[in-house]
């Protein structure tokens, strides 16, 4: 009798137990999506490589949003906080970051991640969470094809515009014609493969031979692969994640005498990793330092962040734009949710932003935006196109 | 028939061969003494380079030299062979030595272990960032602008000729050192039986340190001659590099010595005539085809010994 009272007992904590487990894992993510809460606490949640490889990109991305948020405290309301996760581009930290932003409800939107496999790792939990989330520098095509439509969108345009952006800027005017050759070399990373083939399919369009090649992101040695680079070919393509190994492949070459012009992609623009005499760098958006019409914004940055920025920063200072925004109009009852964070921030349209103007398609891509193409000129990057 | 596709394939995959072989070394001589496999040795390697770095930096870095190029690689191969050998001798002395009679899994996990531990401590203090020796910008690339012409057209820098003729003095050097010294000589009868030569008054255990501070400081060239051609340094190099020269080592006959350079020179020029023939694509896969179809042929490796178990 004895035994059998405490097997029943032991059966019914358990399933008690399971029954609290089950419904502390439930509620976090479905309170926080469906209810609306008060406007006296928003936060914006941003996930990016503060630290790591990477890190200088995300510290000057997550500057950028900061600084915006600092303007914007001083003289609007509700107020919004910045909530910042550093997921050194890994993607099992972006999804960790965006569990934890899941939790969170005073959490109604999110700058982030910043790669396109961090963003990827990261979607299903954002969109469960009810939660809009937008990258300043996730350009992969798919990203924006339909799965998370409405919860993704990004303010730069994505590999599908600069793939036959390079490809008529080497055609046009670096003047490879029909019979010469281009060797495309990817990283074996998921960005670098993507645009490697849409660059190699759109040179092949115009009639010219494509060598393509591959090499891990962890190689060193690149003469046996330069040593393929014939007089025939013209231009050598680096969609590198990793801005030093580009510099090492352009070193190499100009080792062994080759006169093939180097161009980079937006993974290689860091201009004290990779500044070879003459390359070529195409990137998402534009130097904002060198334009006027927001050289006033630039001096405000920098009083806050002296040093250096790079094109990777603006994008975010516009996302924060579109969420400060969106959480004005949602908040206009005294009550936000992030589905009206999530419909509004969508909607947004900005005429004229630090980087051009913004209105978002359907799938949550910027309407008409366009690539920009530097070169190295005395060690400076400069914009050439 | 392009001689120069030829010729540049050839000398890179000896170059890089060259660099592998050193690093095999360091696997063969502690398997053949502890018949452990050492899966930290690639990060000593890792160290070594960064050791070397750090002495270009000292000496104002790459592109304000404050002294000469051969002073600044006299002192960067000193420094990096000495200091790893010692961090060898380290890992041998707190990592492994407690392990030597336990079951061969324990030691192996072990291995494991430090390698981690030392990629992540180089994270931690040195940081995640690809650093540059950048000796493209030494004295105005003076390493890699002068040198000589082969004929197919092929400029070989200095700096090549430094990996391949440091290794070969480097080889030559242990080769003499096993064969003749006192030390060398009880190394190798520790290598053929260790209880058996301690019972003849060898002192193991100064035959294993020895072992493993040669292996290591080997291991420190390698980092060297790795950044003084290839440049690029970061924490995690040593795993891919140390990957290699173990496949190297088996391929050539862990052990064996000159299997282990046999199976560097064999890995380099099976990764450079693979991505100048084939594809780049497709030189991880010819290599590791390479080290199965000698496995099929010849289990213990080219130049390996088939071991006899007496029951």
């Amino acid at each position: 009798m004895k035994k059998r009272s405490i097997g029943v007992i032991a059966v019914l904590a358990a399933a008690a137990a399971l029954a609290i487990v089950a419904s502390a894992m439930a509620r976090p993510a479905a309170t926080a999506a469906a209810s609306a809460a008060s406007c006296s606490n928003v936060q914006i949640g941003m996930s990016a490589p503060i630290t790591g490889p990477a890190g200088s990109i995300g510290s000057d991305q997550l500057h950028w949003a900061q600084f915006f948020f600092a303007q914007w405290n001083k003289t609007h309301k509700p107020k919004i906080k910045l909530t910042q996760f550093d997921d050194q581009l890994d993607p099992a930290k972006a999804a960790t970051g965006a569990q934890s932003f899941a939790s969170n409800s005073a959490i109604v939107g999110v700058i982030g991640p910043a790669g396109s496999d961090q963003v990827q790792a990261a979607a299903p939990i954002y969109k469960k969470a009810g939660l809009a989330f937008a990258s300043g520098s996730a350009t992969r095509v798919s990203l924006t094809s339909g799965k998370w439509k409405g919860f993704f969108f990004r303010d730069v345009p994505n590999d599908g515009v600069q793939g036959p952006t390079d490809a008529a800027y080497m055609t046009s005017t670096l003047g490879v014609k029909s019979g010469d050759t281009v060797m495309v070399v990817d990283d074996q990373e998921s960005y670098s493969t993507g645009l490697a083939d849409i660059v190699g399919a759109s040179l092949k369009a115009k009639g010219v031979t494509v060598d393509r090649e591959s090499v891990s992101q962890k190689a060193t040695d690149f003469s046996s692969l330069v040593a393929k680079v014939t007089s025939s070919v013209k231009v050598v393509f680096l969609p590198f994640q990793v801005a030093s190994e580009a510099q090492l492949f352009a070193q190499q070459l100009k080792a062994q005498g080759k006169t093939a012009i180097v161009f980079g992609s937006d993974g290689t623009f860091d201009v004290s990793k990779f500044n070879p005499e003459g390359a070529l760098i195409s990137f998402f958006a534009p130097d904002v330092t060198t334009i006027k019409a927001d050289a006033a914004i630039v001096k405000a940055f920098h009083k806050q962040f002296p040093g250096a920025t790079s094109p990777f920063g603006a994008p975010n200072y516009v996302l924060a734009q579109m969420y400060a925004s969106a959480v004005t109009k949602a908040c206009a009852d005294g009550k936000i949710s992030r589905a009206e964070v999530r419909a509004d921030v969508q909607k947004v349209a900005l005429s004229s932003s630090l980087i051009g103007p913004i209105k978002l398609t359907a799938k949550g891509d910027v309407a008409g935006a366009k690539f920009h193409i530097f070169k190295v000129v005395n060690g400076k990057y400069v914009t050439i196109a | 028939m392009n001689w120069n596709l030829l010729v540049t394939e050839l000398v890179a995959g000896i170059t890089h061969g060259s660099v592998y072989a050193l690093i095999a070394l360091g696997y063969s001589m502690v398997y053949g003494i502890l018949k452990l496999l050492n899966f930290a040795h690639g990060d000593v390697y890792m160290v070594g380079s960064f050791i070397g770095f750090g002495i270009v930096t000292v000496f104002g870095g790459a592109q304000s030299l404050t002294v000469s190029v051969w002073v600044l690689l006299f002192v960067m191969f000193f420094c990096a062979m000495l200091g790893g050998g010692l961090l060898g001798v380290m890992i041998e002395r707190f990592a492994y030595r407690r392990l030597r009679n336990a079951p061969r899994i324990a030691p192996l996990i072990t291995a494991l272990g430090v390698s981690f531990f030392l990629e992540n401590a180089a994270q931690l203090i040195l940081g995640a960032q690809y650093q540059s020796y950048n000796s493209y910008g030494w004295h105005n690339g003076e390493l890699w602008v002068k040198g000589f012409t082969l004929p197919a057209g092929v400029h070989v820098g200095i700096a090549q000729v430094i990996v391949v003729v440091g290794t070969i003095v480097l080889m030559i050097g242990l080769t003499l050192f096993v064969q003749r010294s006192q030390l060398g000589k009880a190394m190798r009868a520790t290598s053929f039986d260790r209880e058996a030569a301690a019972m003849m008054g060898i002192d193991v255990d100064r035959v294993i340190v020895a072992t493993f501070f040669i292996g290591s400081a080997l291991a420190g060239a390698a980092g060297v001659f790795n950044g003084l051609a290839y440049q690029q340094v970061w924490p995690y190099m040593g795993f891919v590099a140390g990957l290699y020269a173990f496949i190297a080592a088996v391929v050539g006959g862990i052990g064996s010595l000159p299997g282990a350079v046999l199976g560097g020179l064999l890995i380099g020029l099976a990764q450079s005539f693979s991505i100048g023939y084939i594809s780049s694509t497709f030189s991880d896969a010819v290599v590791f085809a390479i080290l199965i179809a000698v496995m099929l042929v010849r289990p213990s490796g080219l130049l390996g010994k088939a071991a006899v178990t007496k029951v």
